[in-house]
């Protein structure tokens, strides 16, 4: 097929589309979905009981960082499958990182010995909430992603992955309070900080322009 | 004020199409469609023309996947040149994937290393000499030759239709080809 047949056949398949909104509206349109579903979630767990020490700061400022590093990455995540966004995905991404981590560093009092943090062995519960309960808004998230443009898979993948991991992390740490914030250091960034790595690898196999066209391309007849 | 105004027409045309234009959506991919070609020409000189189109094509294609992308309220060429760069690359990448992949065999000027393998092609250029030589072979090296080499049986085949045994056909071409080779070597010095 020449290039003047495949321009007719576009415009004779041509379907009217609606355009995306804008990737702050669709970030907002996703966490209010997300936070719900977190929110049962943590209610559920907690028996709608508000988590033991919610008013000291070294239990509620790290909290509302979590929430600022989902903001900024969601709205990332959803910029970086616009073309000629303007927007910085990496730097959005170590932004988000930067805000929430150092909200955790912030608030920690650095008494535990780093042998105790680590076999923290409870916290592989935190781990299972975290990526288990993290799966349906992943799936949700990646399919809204979908229907951009697949410009740069593993850097849209691994905001989508720190946006789903930080929302996860504030359910976690509603749920099951730490006494420590070294420990939610370690181990809740470190789980994050894994997804978001597994999910920069994996995000090209995610996000793809032959999966974008074969979905929106009819084929010849 | 928006960026979406009488000055940004290609945009137009995009926003019309969104909402089912067919005929904007022609007269706008024919007015890029030269621009993404020179583009592709610009970035990929050693592209060959087919290779070209290919590129071009596939920008278009990514272009009419992600349409629902475009925000009327921005403008269309960093639009545009946001896909096509993206496309680009992707098709540089799978160039140079393909490449390392590939092993460039119009270098090679042996068959097989052995130098026994390798006649002299200009000693085999006088087919006339050739057939003389094929016909002066004994009987069994003539019939190995000619049932092996020049109808391309299978052994099998071959010794069935020889009652021979395939060992013996393999004896009886090896010594046919180094008749061959000491005769046409002689004719030729």
């Amino acid at each position: 097929m020449n290039t003047d047949e495949l321009i007719e056949r576009l415009a004779k398949e041509l379907q009217p589309v609606r355009p995306l909104p804008r990737p702050g509206i669709r970030a907002t349109v996703w966490l209010l979905g997300a936070a719900a579903y977190v929110g049962a979630l943590a209610v559920a767990m907690t028996a709608g009981r508000l988590p033991a020490g919610i008013g000291d700061v070294r239990m509620w400022l790290p909290l509302v960082a979590a929430f600022l590093a989902t903001l900024l990455a969601a709205r990332g995540a959803f910029a970086s499958v616009v073309p000629g966004h303007a927007a910085n995905a990496v730097g959005t991404l170590v932004l988000a990182a930067l805000v929430w981590l150092g909200a955790l560093v912030a608030t920690s009092e650095w008494q535990l010995p780093a042998a105790a943090i680590a076999s923290a062995r409870h916290e592989w519960v935190c781990v299972a909430v975290i990526v288990g309960g993290g799966v349906p808004l992943m799936v949700l998230l990646a399919a809204m992603l979908r229907r951009g443009a697949p410009l740069k898979p593993g850097r849209t993948a691994a905001l989508a992955a720190m946006t789903v991991g930080t929302l996860a992390n504030v359910g976690a740490c509603w749920s099951l309070p730490h006494a420590s914030n070294e420990i939610t250091l370690v181990w809740h960034g470190g789980t994050v900080l894994a997804l978001v790595l597994v999910a920069a690898v994996a995000g090209r196999l995610v996000f793809t322009w032959r999966t974008a066209v074969r979905r929106n391309v009819p084929p010849p007849s | 004020m928006s960026d979406f105004t009488p000055r940004d027409p290609l945009g137009q045309l995009l926003r019309a199409a969104q909402q089912g234009d067919a005929a904007a959506y022609t007269e706008l991919l024919r007015l890029v469609t030269p621009r993404i070609r020179q583009i592709v020409r610009r970035q990929r000189g050693f592209a060959g023309r087919a290779e070209t189109e290919d590129l071009v094509q596939d920008v278009l294609l990514s272009l009419h996947a992600v349409r629902a992308t475009y925000d009327p309220a921005r403008p269309f060429v960093p639009w545009l040149l946001a896909i096509v760069r993206n496309r680009l690359a992707d098709g540089a990448r799978r160039y140079g994937r393909a490449a390392r992949r590939e092993v460039r065999v119009d270098e090679n000027d042996v068959t097989f290393p052995e130098p026994e393998a390798n006649l002299d092609v200009e000693a085999l250029a006088d087919a006339a000499a050739l057939r003389d030589a094929v016909r002066a072979l004994p009987e069994g090296q003539r019939q190995a030759i000619e049932l092996l080499k020049l109808e391309e049986l299978s052994l099998k085949e071959a010794a069935a239709m020889t009652g021979t045994s395939t060992g013996a056909l393999k004896v009886a071409t090896h010594r046919a080809l180094a008749t061959l080779r000491r005769t046409l070597r002689v004719k030729q010095s």
